[in-house]
């Protein structure tokens, strides 16, 4: 497979100038997320978030779809004055948002110079959603790094190198300016092309994004880069994945919850592992019935208001001994963690094997443990043809490398695989060891 | 006197509705408050005019308030709070004025538009709500107003009408825009 044979023709967005006009903005946002993670009383901190609401209210008002939504429900934007009234309105799916998608953005009338970005999710965790994105929501990523960076005393140095390593087949890389992080440089570099490594090295990255499947394929390797501070999201982190990936590339691993969707919703507290402090006042994050909704706080061409995750989780009030105030996730199962048993009884991380379906034009996939060794796999191909005997072959020997001596992998291409949630669930095991 | 509104919102939720409530019945549920109070109901010939002339929505109004009445405490509390020489015909018209826009749904599931119907009721009768100043309950009556809001979602509707084709073409341009947003938005 050659990979600069699957990389899709992108245009790099490269005006420097254009994202240099967000840099107050970008700086306001990140100390608001710093003396928000501060307040100890939660009555005042609620206070804190309310006067965010009727702003929401009022892109409510501008937006088609919502606007339509609420009077057909009786409800009035104005209801919304504390963060209590949140619980009363409807909530919106991901299928409305991908089927609506044009209809939910508010426009502001006094912003002539508007400019909006369509998005695609990855479709990772479902089918594909188009987004309607403003120059501010684009960077507001770089908002939360400063965030971060601060809470962990983390100092970048002046005009730091950010590096993306990513694993997805496209082979997407490109190296553009990022003003808004201290004059620094945001370089792609893919692992699906050759000697990716060298590439790292070269960038020097203070700042390194990965998942997993990134930080996995770095745990293998010799003369690895030091950068300050790492970060990982899109996929379940186990433990053991992120203080190993710590230990081996020397900074703090941020585990981070964010979806194309909603953007950066919570992180997973360094010192208490399974607590994601939420991002309050970016969002404002509900369980309704174990699943977690979101509501944006911050303001955006696209007001969303109760957005179904399809995530699971709870949330609480939080005082955490990391210094955190605020609202935090516990029990949050949104990135599916799944195990696999091997032979020998030991629970291997499904997840592993997430990285390699990513070579594959795939709608989706889902993979089944039905006995010790044996497993089934339902392909839905996005395009064209899926390889399905090469597909097989690599995962077992993938499986080979995870425990399973002689794994059987049934393959079977699908129309559809059914989902009983917001999200699918691409790995699930059925068998269970007998006791022994 | 004072009304213990969370209270009667709390009865009417575990009080579900499961079925509409007849007009004749909602009459008679609501002249009978009257008469417990001491106070004489519209006549016959008054409900027969309103049912003539009311809007649409008049009738399942008449029902969610007779179920308000006959399931929770609203019903005793309207009773304490009428005034003997207290005019129902005179004030029921403009309650029903002030409800105009609610259905029986809105009352039924959306807590605001219920809070607002409960509200215009409890004020109609001259009570008061426990813990609120006056100043306050007028405050609140007027933010949960679903006629204004009314108005503003015609504004809005207008204002969007008025920038349709400006948000075809920012939609236009927003899908050029993807292929060039790589760089900025990770």
């Amino acid at each position: 497979m050659n990979p600069a044979m699957l990389a899709p023709s992108v245009r790099i967005q490269r005006r420097t100038g254009g994202q240099r006009r967000w840099a107050d903005r970008a700086r306001e946002s990140a100390e608001s997320l710093r003396l928000h993670s501060r307040i100890r009383d939660e009555a005042l901190a609620r206070a804190a978030l309310e006067p965010r609401l009727a702003r929401l209210g009022d892109a409510l008002l501008r937006s088609p779809y919502h606007a339509r939504t609420l009077r057909r429900a009786g409800f009035s934007p104005r209801d919304l004055r504390s963060l209590d009234d949140i619980r009363h309105f409807p909530l919106l799916d991901r299928e409305t948002l991908r089927r609506r998608w044009a209809e939910l953005p508010a426009l502001d009338p006094a912003d002539r110079d508007l400019e909006l970005v369509a998005v695609q999710s990855s479709g990772s965790t479902g089918r594909p959603v188009t987004l309607l994105k403003d120059p501010y929501d684009c960077v507001h990523m770089w908002a939360v790094l400063a965030f971060w960076t601060g809470w962990l005393g983390v100092t970048l140095p002046p005009r730091p190198r950010v590096v993306l390593l990513c694993s997805l087949s496209g082979g997407i890389e490109y190296s553009v300016r990022l003003p808004l992080v201290d004059d620094g440089a945001l370089h792609r570099i893919s692992l699906v092309r050759p000697r990716a490594l060298e590439r790292l090295l070269r960038a020097r990255p203070a700042v390194l994004f990965a998942d997993p499947d990134g930080l996995h394929w770095l745990e293998s390797r010799d003369g690895l880069p030091r950068p300050r501070i790492v970060l990982s999201s899109a996929q379940y982190l186990a433990p053991e994945q992120r203080s190993r990936a710590a230990a081996a590339l020397h900074a703090p691993v941020v585990n981070y919850y964010a979806s194309t969707d909603t953007g950066p919703i919570a992180w997973e507290c360094l010192l208490s592992h399974g607590r994601f402090h939420t991002l309050v006042p970016d969002v404002w994050v509900e369980s309704v019935a174990g699943e977690l909704v979101v509501t944006r706080l911050r303001p955006s061409v696209l007001p969303l208001l109760r957005y179904r995750t399809g995530d699971r989780g709870e949330i609480s009030p939080d005082a955490c001994p990391c210094g955190y105030h605020g609202w935090s996730i516990t029990r949050f199962t949104g990135r599916r963690q799944c195990t696999f048993l091997t032979p020998d009884g030991r629970e291997a991380d499904a997840w592993k094997l997430a990285w390699l379906f990513k070579h594959y034009p795939l709608h989706s996939f889902r993979l089944t443990q039905r006995g010790a060794e044996e497993f089934e796999l339902q392909l839905v191909p996005e395009r064209g043809i899926v390889d399905v005997g090469d597909l097989r072959d690599r995962l077992e020997t993938a499986l080979g490398r995870l425990g399973w001596a002689r794994a059987s992998v049934a393959p079977a291409v699908v129309a559809a695989i059914p989902c009983t949630g917001e999200k699918p669930d691409p790995f699930r095991r059925t068998w269970r060891a007998l006791p022994a | 006197m004072a009304f213990e509104l969370k209270r009667i919102q709390e009865e009417l939720r575990a009080a579900p509705l499961v079925s509409p409530y007849p007009l004749d019945l909602s009459v008679a549920i609501v002249s009978d408050v009257f008469r417990m109070a001491g106070v004489v109901p519209p006549a016959r010939s008054t409900w027969a005019g309103w049912t003539k002339r009311e809007h649409k929505l008049w009738g399942e109004q008449m029902g969610m308030l007779a179920h308000a009445l006959a399931s929770t405490s609203l019903r005793e509390e309207t009773v304490r709070a009428l005034a003997p020489r207290f005019d129902p015909s005179g004030a029921l018209g403009p309650f029903f004025e002030a409800v105009r826009p609610l259905t029986a749904e809105m009352i039924r599931a959306n807590a605001f538009r219920q809070e607002e119907f409960l509200r215009k009721w409890i004020s109609m009768v001259g009570g008061t709500i426990a813990g609120e100043s006056d100043k306050e309950s007028k405050k609140r009556v007027a933010q949960l107003d679903y006629r204004q809001t009314l108005v503003e979602y015609e504004k809005a509707e207008a204002a969007r009408k008025a920038e349709a084709e400006r948000r075809a073409k920012l939609l236009q341009q927003a899908a050029q825009n993807e292929a060039a947003a790589r760089g900025w938005r990770e």
